[in-house]
């Protein structure tokens, strides 16, 4: 997987680099909108991590050239300024995610690593998580490439969770989801269901319980 | 005149000292001018009639031989509508006795006609003295009558006069009282528009009713509020530039001392560099906190810009934020979710219920529990963060909302700023915080109480007027 990094503060863009490179990322870094779009005509890239406040065209600009032109690749705006207004203004324009500075390398290697998954999931119907090989067009799930059979109510839950992997997927929409099949689900019923699918997984992925909240699909802890 | 008026003294009381006892006195004076003009009149009334009397008598004098005779006039008898006595006494030129009463002496005075007060027997009074030129000299003709008339009439005069002075007296006071008290309406008015603000609020006052005297006052309020709030701006735009131009370096740092902390390279530093981290997140905590501080500030209007907020999808924003830190800090970490929804900027108060989040996975040890709730629907919507942690000793629950004040002895990356923020953003709502104990006595238990939606958007109304 390859991350163009642009951004103009050494130190910062440096650390990225660094990081994303140790979380097993091919890493180029520019240091301008203009270098980086030179880059992306060149070379495929399968992630932009931009900063916003760029000497000369800056990173909002940029994207929205970049979006203009057709170029699909998933962009993770960095900003050191943040306002409701430029959040929002960033989103809409095309980006796919944000984050403030400072970050801890970690969240941001987990972001790239979303960003990605998506993305492929957009263009292959394929969506990898850790061990996780999941087909979503074949409904094929494979851990190590080990097929595992789900039934089809199972199968929705952990598709439902691997979408939003990383996220906490709130109980009422994994309700919903599976009422679509069987419409006497209850809260309770949806415990039984993501306990199968957690026994399923086993040690290959983490299906965390958030209090009150719903589910996250997440790696497991080393 | 030299009246001592404490300067502070109010000027209702002022304009009643310095009006009420001048114009008692004044009435009281006009009464007694009155009282003497109406008796100079009632005199002069009084002792025409005698004049009369004793012109008439003295036309009754003849002198014959030299020597001067009188005829007795006749005698006006007392009755019931004239219940004077009269007396008259004649004398000669030679001091003798000519008629009528011997103890009737002339009223000093050397003109044709003099008049005295006296007494005759335990008779008061009234002598009329005519001197009158005859063939055999000058005869001297005293008349005189009782007073009790005049008594009478002086009496009627005299409570008269008084009885409408101290009609006047009260009338006029309570006019004065009363326009006083009305002549300052609009002058409380504006006294009331200044106390039913909170001291932070630097809004212009209202100048569409404030009487003209005043408005020089008020504008120059206003004057000194725009010169605080642009201060407060400056300062808040300063401390914003301040936090951001510190963010992208600390970035970096942040970023590099993490990798070093995994470089093989780095073995055997690891307690060093986890001071140093440890270091470089507060830099970083506490400059996004400075941030999050100039953000709430009630100087930035954010109060204009509120919006119909439902709290549930913002608890799970700071919950879903916080789930890793919570995993790492071995804590459990839920809600509790009901419908909520309030007036205000979901920015704020996610800063403020990140705070609240914060400090209470700060202070939770490991194997303890964090629940945030939110509830109350529309009419008392609230937000509730408890934790099992040790908890804050009553003593020290208001000093904590102080900025940059820590717990004696509390570790943690607090900067001491999380609950000043935290009552900020409440306090730009209208929010009350209350510090409680968890469940059980243990723990804390911080929540935001909301007011109703109706009450709300008070921003707006004065937005409206300001504008």
């Amino acid at each position: 997987m390859r991350i163009l990094v642009v951004e103009d503060n050494d130190l910062v863009a440096d650390a990225i680099a660094r990081g994303l490179g140790l979380a097993g990322f091919a890493v180029d870094r520019a240091p301008s909108a203009e270098i980086a779009a030179t880059a992306l005509a060149a070379e495929h890239f399968d992630l932009a991590v931009v900063d916003i406040g760029l000497p000369g065209e800056d990173g909002l600009t940029f994207v929205r050239r970049l979006r203009s032109q057709g170029a699909t690749l998933p962009v993770l705006i960095l900003t050191a300024r943040e306002t409701v207004a430029m959040r929002v203004e960033a989103l809409d324009l095309g980006a796919d995610d944000f984050l403030m500075k400072p970050f801890e390398q970690t969240e941001l290697a987990a972001r790239c690593r979303a960003l990605i998954r998506r993305a492929n999931l957009n263009t292959n119907g394929q969506l990898n998580f850790g061990r996780l090989r999941i087909d979503v067009a074949g409904r094929q799930l494979r851990i190590d490439d080990k097929p595992v059979e789900l039934t089809g109510r199972e199968w929705l839950v952990l598709e439902c969770l691997a979408f939003s992997a990383g996220r906490v997927v709130s109980k009422e929409r994994l309700q919903q989801t599976i009422a679509r099949w069987d419409q006497a689900m209850t809260p309770n019923a949806v415990e039984v269901y993501v306990s199968r699918v957690r026994a399923k997984l086993a040690d290959a992925a983490l299906i965390r319980t958030v209090r009150g909240l719903g589910y996250r699909l997440d790696e497991p802890e080393a | 005149m030299s009246l001592k008026l404490d300067p502070t003294t109010s000027i209702h009381r002022r304009l009643l000292i310095l009006l009420l006892p001048p114009l008692a006195l004044l009435m009281v004076a006009g009464g007694f001018a009155d009282y003497r003009a109406s008796m100079v009149f009632m005199r002069t009334a009084y002792d025409q009639s005698l004049t009369d009397a004793a012109v008439a008598q003295a036309a009754l004098l003849k002198v014959v031989d030299g020597k001067i005779y009188a005829q007795p006039a006749s005698q006006p008898q007392p009755h019931a509508n004239r219940p004077e006595k009269f007396y008259y006494s004649i004398w000669g030129p030679d001091h003798l006795l000519i008629s009528g009463n011997p103890q009737l002496s002339a009223a000093s005075g050397e003109g044709q006609l003099a008049y005295a007060d006296a007494w005759l027997g335990n008779h008061r009074i009234r002598v009329v003295t005519y001197r009158v030129p005859t063939a055999a000299g000058v005869a001297t003709v005293n008349v005189a009558e009782t007073t009790s008339r005049r008594e009478a009439a002086r009496h009627f005069i005299l409570t008269s006069t008084w009885l409408m002075d101290f009609i006047l007296v009260d009338a006029t006071l309570l006019l004065v009282w009363v326009g006083v008290r009305h002549g300052l309406k609009p002058l409380l008015a504006v006294r009331g528009q200044i106390e039913s603000r909170s001291p932070r609020e630097l809004r212009p006052l209202e100048t569409t009713a404030v009487p003209a005297e005043v408005r020089p006052l008020v504008d120059a309020l206003n004057g000194l509020f725009e010169v605080l709030r642009e201060a407060a701006r400056s300062q808040r735009q300063f401390v914003a530039d301040a936090a951001h131009q510190l963010r992208t370096p600390i970035a970096g740092l942040v970023g590099h001392l993490e990798l070093l902390t995994q470089d093989p390279a780095a073995a055997g530093l690891e307690s060093r560099l986890a001071v140093l981290r440890d270091g470089m997140s507060r830099v970083a905590h506490s400059a996004n906190q400075l941030l999050a501080l100039a953000r709430a500030e009630p100087t930035a209007n954010l109060a204009d810009h509120f919006q119909d907020t439902d709290l549930v999808p913002l608890v799970e924003r700071v919950i879903e934020r916080n789930v890793d830190r919570s995993v790492k800090a071995g804590l459990d970490l839920g809600a509790d979710l009901d419908a909520a929804s309030v007036a205000g900027s979901a920015w704020l108060i996610e800063d403020l219920l990140g705070n609240l989040v914060d400090n209470a996975l700060n202070y939770t040890p490991s194997g303890g529990h964090v629940t945030v709730r939110c509830g109350g629907g529309v009419s008392e919507p609230y937000l509730e963060v408890e934790d099992d942690g040790p908890g804050i000793p009553e003593a020290e629950r208001s000093r904590v909302r102080q900025r940059f004040y820590r717990l004696p002895g509390s570790s943690g990356h607090g900067c001491g700023l999380g609950l000043a923020i935290v009552e900020e953003i409440a306090r730009l709502h209208r929010a009350a915080v209350t510090i409680d104990a968890g469940a059980g006595g243990h723990g804390t238990k911080i929540r935001v109480q909301f007011p109703g939606f109706s009450g709300l958007p008070q921003g707006k109304t004065a937005n409206t007027v300001t504008s």
